[in-house]
């Protein structure tokens, strides 16, 4: 199948990790294998849903990479420049509805407990067809319950990549 | 400043517009008004149409489209209004998928989102009336 060929909503984003408790990452090379992130996403998103579980998130934040550069002058000349430089991989930080009984966040929130398992994470995007897929593998930090109560319960938290080329793109095919 | 445009004129344009376009087939204006006599039945009326357009001349450069139906249910048992009104709810409210007949036209939403805007009740009509809004969000 071709890639995705239209304009998206933002909900056609769903979110997937690695179900097991002790996860085995997918390597950099497997980031950007469809047949290694197939299974982690769920049969509603295209995907195989046999090693993978969804986290139910109010949104998927943006993600990709850090913008970073190196700028530097010389004096008397009219323009400096800018080098692009090792981008490193966005955190996302993340926003769910907190159901305390949820089997994802219950697994989020052990591993931030935990604080080094690694895990691969799924961004897939669907449209009801095809699927592209966003992976990446990180460690969960910065847990939080905020319970104001202007609005409902919610759990927030921050998956921090692994390392500047631990990601990759793929798509159904 | 500005002047007031007249929406009479707006709708003498678009009579002719659309009849231009899609001649021989007919084009009506037409005033929803509704004629059903069933002890209970939905009627819906689509609006909010609109995809973004962005910058250029490329016409193609436009966004999604999020349009709203408006969901009518009318039913002379209070009851009923409240489950029809129900049903439509627990089968279209967050939902993503196959929208439509999926052997003719059917089109994949990515999310549709439901609000129960309020009751009425039409004494003459001896009906009462729920009306909801949905709005799907379709990858264009």
């Amino acid at each position: 199948m071709a890639l995705i060929n239209k304009v998206l909503p933002g909900y056609v984003a769903t979110l997937w990790m690695q179900e097991a408790d002790s996860p085995t990452a997918l390597t950099d090379t497997q980031l950007g294998t469809w047949a290694n992130v197939e299974p982690i996403i769920g049969t509603e998103a295209g995907g195989l849903g046999t090693t993978g579980i969804q986290i139910p998130v109010e949104a998927v934040p943006p993600f990709g990479s850090d913008d970073a550069f190196a700028a530097y002058s010389i004096a008397g000349a009219r323009t400096g420049a800018k080098i692009t430089t090792q981008n490193q991989v966005t955190s996302l930080s993340i926003t769910a509805p907190w159901n305390p009984a949820d089997t994802a966040q219950l697994l989020v929130r052990e591993d931030g407990t935990n604080g080094t398992i690694i895990r691969t994470y799924v961004v897939a995007v669907y449209d009801g067809t095809d699927t592209v897929a966003y992976a990446f593998n990180g460690r969960i930090g910065g847990l939080k319950w905020d319970m104001s109560p202007s609005a409902e319960g919610k759990f927030e938290f921050v998956i921090h990549p692994v390392g500047g080329n631990s990601y990759g793109w793929s798509n159904n095919t | 400043m500005s002047t007031q445009q007249d929406p009479t004129v707006y709708s003498q344009c678009i009579q002719w517009q659309l009849t231009d376009i899609l001649s021989p087939v007919p084009v009506y204006a037409v005033f929803n008004r509704n004629y059903a006599k069933q002890p209970k039945f939905v009627t819906w009326q689509l609006r909010n149409v609109h995809q973004p357009v962005y910058t250029g001349q490329t016409q193609s450069n436009k966004g999604i489209d999020s349009p709203t139906f408006q969901a009518t249910v009318f039913a002379q048992n209070m009851n009923d209004a409240f489950n029809l009104s129900n049903t439509i709810l627990q089968s279209l409210h967050g939902y993503s998928g196959m929208f439509g007949d999926p052997t003719d036209n059917g089109f994949f939403v990515a999310k549709v989102d439901c609000v129960w805007l309020y009751n009425t009740y039409d004494n003459e009509l001896g009906l009462n009336q729920i009306i909801l809004d949905c709005t799907f969000y379709v990858p264009t």
